[in-house]
């Protein structure tokens, strides 16, 4: 559950278009920010041994890429610019998440662990989880709000605005043809579809696990399915949604040894220069800082360089496995720090 | 213009070569032999060989540390020392993913090509100063660089890169009058030229350097008119591997003569310092020389020192700050002389190591390397000069000549059948020197069997007997050329596409990363990827499969697959006949020589060229 900072609230209650377009920055470095936290956890396992758990997280992080790029639409059609290629848009790690979001979680960029996995429960954790069988949110104190609750106010305040602040024809947007299940916003109604995707998909809605769109479960519910050990099924029979499911499917092994030795928390800094890990760190970080500024190109009014964007994903992705698996070497294991590199 | 003009910068770094070696053997590509062990890192001494010394290679290309050391105005003089050119660091892309380094085909891993490399010059701070694209090419000129006791292997090996960068962009160059100068040089026709020399590739897995060399390069003007990948200058053709092939130019606006000798002198360890060969002294020919006396006297042109404060084997960082290229003014009694005479390059006590053709002809293709399919055609621009200058109405022949291919006695046969290309016997050179090879392509119907098309060399020659003279054997033309391939319909996974997804699956185990290739559901999970991925032009760096030696037409089967990919019926379990020329796997038994194994897969295949086989053959 994350604690939003009241004077996030105050700013969007000034009802502005700037306002708005800050918050939705804020949006978007939060969506962000969840992304090298799964794929550092993602890439630390050994897909020989924990290939379930692999699986779930892989699923989660393309679909955080979508909710980045639904947030850039709404501020786009505001007439604002996604800021994505700076310094400070990567979160530092250990820290908070970024985007007004209050300090009592402080997230690290670590191996997978039951322990990780319960930062990742708590980034998702919607209002009011579904008590679905075997599956009470036992351990989440009532708390006022949520990153739902988060775009709820977004939303309040875009109704405000009214059609009249969007950007008709529609400009620098990313539609389905580029990612699946984009949004392109031109009004009220678009935006509000955008933004409740981003949060149906992470935390469902109260009445169902499931995503409205996309198919699947909410990310809250499928990391619940590594808590549990055991894959969400739907029932048989005529039940409501809230009833359909029960984490009785397939197990959900985790394997404690297929998890490579990363450090938490790596610096490049904290490797010595010239040495392998250092290079390695050294290039993943010029990757990942590449895949920064190819987003905010895509995210700026040329959606055609999303492709580009995409290639970087999958290269960053190949190296953080080599990184963490020790190849070529197996004595040498290293943690991708996830830095920005103003130069390479 | 080229990057051998005095306007030009020179860079030093490191480079790194992260290429997959699972495909240098041939009998990895036939799945029906695959073990899972070729996928794993060779033991010690090659001894099990596995997939070598790089299974998990990426193909990655990038420069690394590369900083600009010295930068040259148009007049002779260097760049200021406030120039910010003088900072600079020379980078590749900051937006995209890195290049990817590629050899054309198994029986042919001499002509590595880099794809998708972008060129920044930037400052320290990392503001881009220029931006440009390195149009895509292969190494040339390979030699066993690196001098000392015993064979070094890949990692003694030296090279050379040369083309051109387009599409440049330039940033704010108010810091830098050269920059402003180069740009100015670039306005005509949007090009710059780019050339740098490879040697001391680390194959050390333990090694932070693993798969990495030296760098050290030029950049410098270039014309729409020239050759993107060869100096019109004077060629230097070695006979003697103490000193390797080079090119120099003859510059009238300065009155002097430039030579690039970057990948010319030897060092005595990889990627070390250059050996002291002696004093070098350019001269030329005083007379064109008879055929009783073809030395004639040599006038002395310039003395390029050994030793001494800027000596080449004596200055610590001479090859960092010059690239090699080394500038000998002349005086107009001089610059006559060299107009139509061979110059040659000699040791101090007067013996040649070096020198032109007594004709000071030279003919080369300038894109080397090609990728057919059958009906294919393809002109092929080939430039003559003489005395550096274009040589025009000169008949050029072309002959096939697979002599540079690679071979070894176990591995499917190269060249065959020869009606695959069909080309004209010669062509004559324009007023330009250019000649056109016109190739057309045809089915070579699958010689090699598990590996697709048939690999071919093409050699021009000037035709006429007074150009005769020594050849470089790297001036030849390689090709690839595609089987043809129709899909049986529907396309299906078990009709005719699982074979060749399983063979990326065993030769590229880099790939498990992202998904099992060899598995139907997994590729059917990634298809959007693989779509995007597989439909990719090959110039761009996330153009897919890496190694850009999948067939048009297979390529096209898979992407209509991708829109409906059915999985069809699996075929029958057959018992797979080993035929009599079924290539083995090395099980540690070398084909070459005892003392190469383990020294890489440039020395292998180096190794398994049919002229150097068909010469052992004959001795």
């Amino acid at each position: 559950m994350i604690r939003l900072r009241a004077n996030i609230l105050d700013r969007l209650k000034t009802g502005d278009e700037k306002a708005v377009c800050d918050t939705l920055q804020d949006a978007i470095e939060l969506e962000h920010s969840t992304i090298p936290l799964y794929l550092y956890a993602l890439s630390s396992l050994d897909p020989r041994k924990n290939a379930s758990i692999a699986q779930i997280l892989q699923s989660v992080v393309i679909e955080e890429m979508l909710h980045m790029a639904l947030a850039a639409n709404v501020v786009n059609a505001l007439g604002g610019s996604p800021q994505i290629d700076k310094p400070d848009f990567v979160p530092c790690y250990p820290g908070p998440l970024p985007g007004g979001v209050e300090s009592d979680l402080t997230v690290h960029l670590a191996p997978f662990s039951m322990l990780q996995l319960e930062t990742f429960l708590n980034i998702e954790t919607p209002h009011d989880p579904i008590p679905l069988r075997a599956a009470r949110a036992a351990g989440f104190a009532d708390q006022p709000v949520t990153i739902g609750d988060f775009y709820k106010a977004i939303e309040e305040s875009l109704i405000a605005l009214g059609d009249g602040s969007f950007a008709n024809p529609p400009r620098h947007q990313i539609g389905p043809d580029l990612m699946d299940n984009a949004v392109v916003v031109t009004n009220v109604d678009t935006a509000i579809q955008a933004l409740t995707t981003i949060v149906e998909q992470g935390e469902g809605t109260p009445s169902t696990p499931k995503e409205v769109v996309g198919g699947g479960y909410a990310h809250y519910y499928r990391f619940m399915q590594i808590k549990k050990g055991h894959l969400l099924v739907k029932r048989p029979g005529n039940l409501p949604p809230a009833q359909q499911d029960t984490y009785s499917g397939d197990l959900v092994p985790f394997d404690p040894s297929g998890v490579y030795a990363v450090p938490i928390d790596p610096k490049a800094a904290n490797y010595p220069v010239s040495s392998a890990q250092r290079l390695a760190c050294d290039n993943f970080n010029s990757t990942y800082t590449s895949l920064l500024r190819s987003l905010h190109t895509t995210l700026n009014g040329q959606p055609d360089q999303l492709d580009t964007a995409i290639g970087l994903m999958m290269s960053l992705k190949g190296q953080a496995e080599q990184m963490m698996s020790g190849i070529p070497n197996p004595a040498v294991i290293t943690g991708p720090s996830f830095e920005y590199l103003s130069v390479s | 213009m080229s990057y051998l003009h005095p306007l030009r910068l020179h860079f030093v770094g490191k480079f790194q070569a992260n290429v997959s070696t699972v495909n240098n053997d041939l009998a990895h590509f036939n799945n029906a032999t695959f073990k899972p062990s070729y996928q794993e890192m060779q033991g010690p001494n090659m001894n099990p060989p596995n997939g070598w010394f790089n299974p998990q290679g990426d193909a990655a290309f990038r420069l690394r540390g590369c900083r600009v050391t010295s930068a040259w105005m148009p007049d002779g003089t260097s760049a200021a020392d406030s120039d910010a050119i003088t900072q600079c660091l020379v980078d590749d892309s900051d937006s995209q993913v890195c290049a990817k380094l590629v050899d054309l085909d198994p029986q042919q891993q001499l002509v590595s090509m880099i794809w998708g490399l972008q060129v920044r010059i930037t400052k320290t701070d990392g503001t881009t100063l220029l931006r440009g694209d390195f149009e895509p090419a292969a190494f040339t000129d390979m030699w066993n660089r690196a001098t000392g006791s015993g064979e070094a292997g890949d990692m003694g090996f030296g090279a050379m890169y040369q083309s051109i960068l387009t599409n440049l962009q330039w940033g704010d160059l108010s810091s830098s009058t050269f920059l402003q100068t180069l740009k100015m040089s670039s306005q005509q026709d949007g090009l710059l030229s780019i050339k740098f020399n490879v040697d001391g590739i680390n194959m050390d897995f333990k090694s932070p350097d693993f798969m990495c060399g030296r760098v050290v390069g030029s950049i410098g003007p270039a014309s729409a008119a020239e050759p993107h990948h060869i100096v019109l200058g004077r060629q230097f053709m070695t006979e003697d591997s103490r000193l390797n092939f080079f090119v120099a130019r003859v510059d009238e606006t300065t009155s002097s003569v430039f030579l690039d000798l970057g990948n010319t002198l030897s060092t005595a360890s990889p990627g070390g310092s250059l050996n002291n060969v002696g004093n070098l002294t350019l001269g030329v020919y005083s007379s064109i020389p008879a055929t009783s006396n073809p030395a004639g006297t040599v006038v002395p042109l310039g003395t390029i020192p050994a030793l001494g404060r800027y000596g080449y084997a004596s200055e610590p960082d001479w090859y960092s700050r010059t690239a090699g290229v080394v500038v000998l003014s002349l005086t107009s009694q001089q610059l006559e002389l060299v107009q139509s005479a061979p110059l040659v390059l000699s040791t101090g006590n007067g013996t040649s190591l070096i020198s032109e053709w007594t004709s000071g002809a030279f003919v080369r293709a300038d894109q080397f390397v090609f990728r057919l399919s059958p009906g294919d055609r393809v002109q092929i621009a080939v430039f003559a000069t003489q005395w550096g200058r274009p040589l025009s109405g000169a008949q050029v022949d072309f002959t096939f000549d697979d002599s540079g291919l690679q071979a070894g006695s176990s591995d499917p046969e190269v060249a065959k059948p020869p009606t695959a290309l069909t080309f004209n016997g010669s062509a004559v050179t324009d007023q330009n020197g250019k000649a056109i090879l016109e190739i057309v392509a045809s089915d070579p119907q699958n010689p090699r069997k598990f590996i697709d098309g048939q690999v071919y060399g093409i050699r021009p020659v000037l035709s006429d007997a007074q150009f005769a003279g020594p050849m470089n054997p790297w001036n030849f033309v390689s090709f690839l050329v595609w089987d043809a391939f129709t899909p049986s319909e529907p396309v299906s996974w078990w009709g005719c596409l699982q074979p060749i997804f399983q063979q990326y699956a065993n030769l590229y185990p880099v790939m498990q990363r992202f998904l099992d290739l060899s598995s139907y559901e997994q590729v059917c999970a990634n298809i959007r990827l693989l779509e995007l991925a597989f439909g990719l032009d090959p110039a761009n760096p996330n153009s897919m499969p890496v190694t850009r030696d999948l067939s048009p037409a297979k390529r096209q089967a898979i992407l209509r697959w991708f829109k409906n990919p059915e999985l069809g019926t699996p075929p029958h379990r057959s018992i797979v006949v080993p035929t009599e020329r079924d290539v083995s796997a090395r099980t540690g038994a070398a084909e070459v020589q005892t003392p190469l194994i383990g020294r890489g897969g440039k020395t292998e295949a180096a190794a398994k060229r049919l002229m150097l086989t068909r010469k052992a053959q004959a001795s």
